[in-house]
C-alpha cells in the first residue's frame, strides 16, 4: 500500500501557500504538520492550503487541516483551501467544516480573491 | 611443655619424625639453601593446615598455620587432644560416620566440606583433604590431613545462594508486576471497549463492535444508558487518529457525554459540553475531535420519540416497517473538539412498530471491498433496502456477516448500533 505525500510551499504577496499532494493519513500526517508548524507566516497574511494533488485525506489528515486553521487563527492570519477534491468536500460538507472553512477552485482564485480585499497587500502590517 | 616452634618432628607418637626432606641438588648452594630452609617453614608456614592424627584421632602433628587459624598453641593439642576435639557436634558424628569409616576403608577422602572449632568456641569453615599413610608391613599407621580455609569459598557459596534467591524473588516479583501491568491493561481495555447495552422497555436494541486490530482498540465508541423519568440517551461516534491516544480521546468523549447527559439531557447542551471538554484538553496538541450522534428516546403510545443531534456524523439509516428506507440527516452539525464553538442540529423523529434505525461509524462504509475500491454509504444503503423490514438483531447480524466477508478490507474501527420498536400484532399499520 503506498502512502506517499509530499508538501510544497512557497510565498506570494498574498502569504505562504503550503501544497499537500499525495495521500494524506495516519501514516504521513506527521510531515503535514511538521510543515505547518514551519511554514513562515506573518499576521494579517493569508496561509492557502493547495489540496490540488490530493488523492486521499482521512480523519488524520482532517486533523492536519485544522491545525494549519489554527496556526492562522495563532498569527492573526487568514486561512483558506484551495482546490478541495471532491471527496474531500464530501467529508467538509458532512463535519460542517465546509461552512469554517473558506475554499476557492484554484489557488489563483484565492490569490485574486486576497488582493481585491487588501488594495496595499501586505506593506503596512509589520 | 614445647614451645611452639620448638618441636617440628618430636611431637605427638613419635611416628612422626620420617617426613620426607628436599634432596640436596644440585648447582646453586645458595638456591639448595633457600630449598633446604624451606621444606621446613613450608611445613609450618603453608597457606594451608597440615594436620597428622594417629589411627584413633590423637593429633601427633600440626602446622603453625593450622595452630594460628584456630588459636590454640601446639602443646595444647599434641599428644593429647583427638582430631574430633576440634570438631564441631555436627562434624564430629560426620566424621565418626562417615569419614573414619571411609579412611579405614580407602585409604584417603578428599574435598570434605567440614567446620572446625577454635579455641574460642569460632568456627572455621574447611576443606579437608586426608590420607592413610602405611608402614612397610601395609598397616596404617597415620593419617595426614590438608585443610584449607573454606571461608572465602563458604561466603561465595553464601552469595551464589543469596543471589540465586534474589533472581528469583526478582523474577517472582517480576511475574507478578507483569500479571498486574495485563490485568490493568485488560481493565483499562475493557472501559474502552463499549459496554453490554441494558434492557429498554418497547424497544430492542442490537450492537456491535469490530475493532480493525487487537492492539488498536478503542477508536469508536457507543453507550446507551437511563435518563431521568423513562427516557434514555445514547451516543455512537469515532474519534480522529488511532492507537493509545486516540483510545485517551474515546475515553474521555464517552464519560463526558455521560456525565454530561445527566447535568443537561438536551442533545445540544450534551454536545456543547463534549465540544469544551475536548477542545480545552487537545487544543494545544494535535487537534483531536470526534464525530458523534447524541439523541434521547423518550416512550411514546405507539413508539418512541427521538431527538437527535449530530456533530458531524454519518447519517442514520432509517427503515421503516414497509421496508422503505431513508437518511437521518441533520446537515450543519460541526465535528466536536476541534474549534473553540461549534454548532450543531437537531432532528426529530417518530420510531414506530416495525421501525429500525441503524447508526454506524465509518469503517464500515469506508472498508475495501476489493483492491481500492471501498464500500459507499450508498452500497450500504441499497444493502439494507434488499433487506426489507428487519429488526435490530437480524440487522446487525447482517452487517457483521458483511464486515466478516470484508475481512482485512475493514482496516478501521467499525461500531454499529441498531434500534428497532417491535411490530405490533395483527395487520401493519
Amino acid at each position: 500500500m503506498s502512502t506517499e505525500f509530499a508538501t510544497a510551499s512557497h510565498t506570494t504577496t498574498a502569504g505562504p501557500v503550503l501544497a499537500f499532494t499525495g495521500e494524506l493519513d495516519a501514516h504521513t500526517a506527521h510531515t503535514a504538520f511538521a510543515a505547518i508548524q514551519e511554514v513562515p507566516l506573518s499576521r494579517g497574511q493569508l496561509l492557502l492550503v493547495d489540496l490540488a494533488g490530493l488523492r486521499l485525506c482521512d480523519s488524520s489528515g482532517i486533523s492536519a487541516l485544522i491545525a494549519a486553521s489554527h496556526r492562522a487563527t495563532d498569527s492573526d492570519a487568514e486561512f483558506a483551501l484551495a482546490a478541495v477534491p471532491a471527496h474531500l468536500a464530501r467529508v467538509l460538507t458532512l463535519i460542517g467544516l465546509d461552512r469554517v472553512f473558506t475554499t476557492y477552485p484554484t489557488r489563483a482564485d484565492a490569490h485574486t480573491a486576497w488582493i481585491a480585499a487588501h488594495p496595499e497587500p501586505h506593506a503596512t502590517n509589520t | 611443655m614445647m614451645s611452639p616452634t620448638g618441636d617440628l618432628t618430636g611431637g605427638g607418637g613419635g611416628s612422626c619424625g620420617d617426613e620426607p626432606r628436599p634432596e640436596g641438588t644440585d648447582t646453586n648452594p645458595a638456591f639448595s639453601a633457600l630449598l633446604e630452609d624451606s621444606a621446613e617453614d613450608l611445613y609450618e608456614n603453608a597457606p594451608c593446615g597440615y594436620l597428622s592424627t594417629l589411627m584413633d584421632g590423637t593429633i601427633a602433628k600440626i602446622n603453625t598455620t593450622l595452630l594460628d587459624w584456630l588459636g590454640y598453641r601446639r602443646a595444647e593439642l599434641v599428644g593429647c587432644r583427638r582430631i574430633t576435639d576440634l570438631l564441631t557436634v555436627g562434624g564430629r558424628m560426620y566424621y565418626e560416620t562417615h569419614l573414619a569409616p571411609m579412611l579405614a576403608m580407602h585409604g584417603e577422602v578428599g574435598g570434605v566440606a567440614l567446620e572446625l572449632r577454635g579455641a574460642n568456641g569460632s568456627r572455621l569453615p574447611v576443606l579437608a583433604t586426608s590420607v592413610v599413610k602405611t608402614g612397610p608391613d601395609g598397616t596404617a599407621q597415620l593419617i595426614r590431613t590438608t585443610v584449607f580455609d573454606a571461608t572465602d569459598r563458604r561466603a561465595y557459596e553464601q552469595e551464589l545462594l543469596r543471589a540465586r534467591r534474589d533472581a528469583e524473588d526478582a523474577r517472582e516479583a517480576a511475574d507478578r508486576e507483569r500479571d498486574r501491568v495485563q490485568k490493568l491493561a485488560t481493565t483499562l481495555q475493557r472501559s474502552l471497549l463499549p459496554p453490554q447495552l441494558p434492557r429498554v422497555p418497547g424497544m430492542r436494541i442490537a450492537a456491535y463492535y469490530h475493532p480493525a486490530s487487537a492492539d488498536e482498540v478503542g477508536g469508536d465508541f457507543y453507550d446507551l444508558f437511563p435518563l431521568r423519568g423513562d427516557a434514555w440517551g445514547f451516543f455512537l461516534g469515532d474519534v480522529s487518529g488511532k492507537g493509545a491516544t486516540a483510545a485517551a480521546v474515546t475515553s474521555l468523549t464517552r464519560y463526558t457525554l455521560r456525565a454530561a447527559a445527566v447535568y443537561d439531557p438536551d442533545p445540544i447542551a450534551v454536545l456543547d459540553n463534549l465540544n469544551t471538554v475536548l477542545h480545552h484538553r487537545y487544543r494545544r496538541d494535535e487537534p483531536r475531535f470526534c464525530t458523534v450522534v447524541y439523541g434521547s428516546l423518550t416512550p411514546t403510545d405507539t413508539g418512541f420519540g427521538l431527538t437527535l443531534a449530530t456533530g458531524g456524523h454519518t447519517p442514520a439509516v432509517l427503515i421503516r416497517a414497509d421496508g422503505a428506507t431513508s437518511l437521518i440527516e441533520a446537515p450543519g452539525g460541526m465535528l466536536v473538539g476541534a474549534f473553540p464553538t461549534a454548532t450543531f442540529v437537531t432532528v426529530e423523529v417518530q420510531l414506530l412498530p416495525g421501525d429500525s434505525l441503524l447508526f454506524y461509524t465509518d469503517g464500515l462504509t469506508e472498508a475495501r471491498t476489493g483492491g481500492r475500491e471501498r464500500f459507499s454509504e450508498e452500497q450500504l444503503r441499497h444493502h439494507i433496502a434488499a433487506l426489507g423490514p428487519v429488526d435490530a438483531s437480524t440487522l446487525i447480524a447482517d452487517l457483521t456477516d458483511l464486515l466478516t466477508a470484508f475481512g482485512d478490507g475493514v482496516d478501521d474501527d467499525t461500531a454499529l448500533l441498531a434500534l428497532s420498536i417491535p411490530p405490533t400484532e395483527g395487520p401493519r399499520p
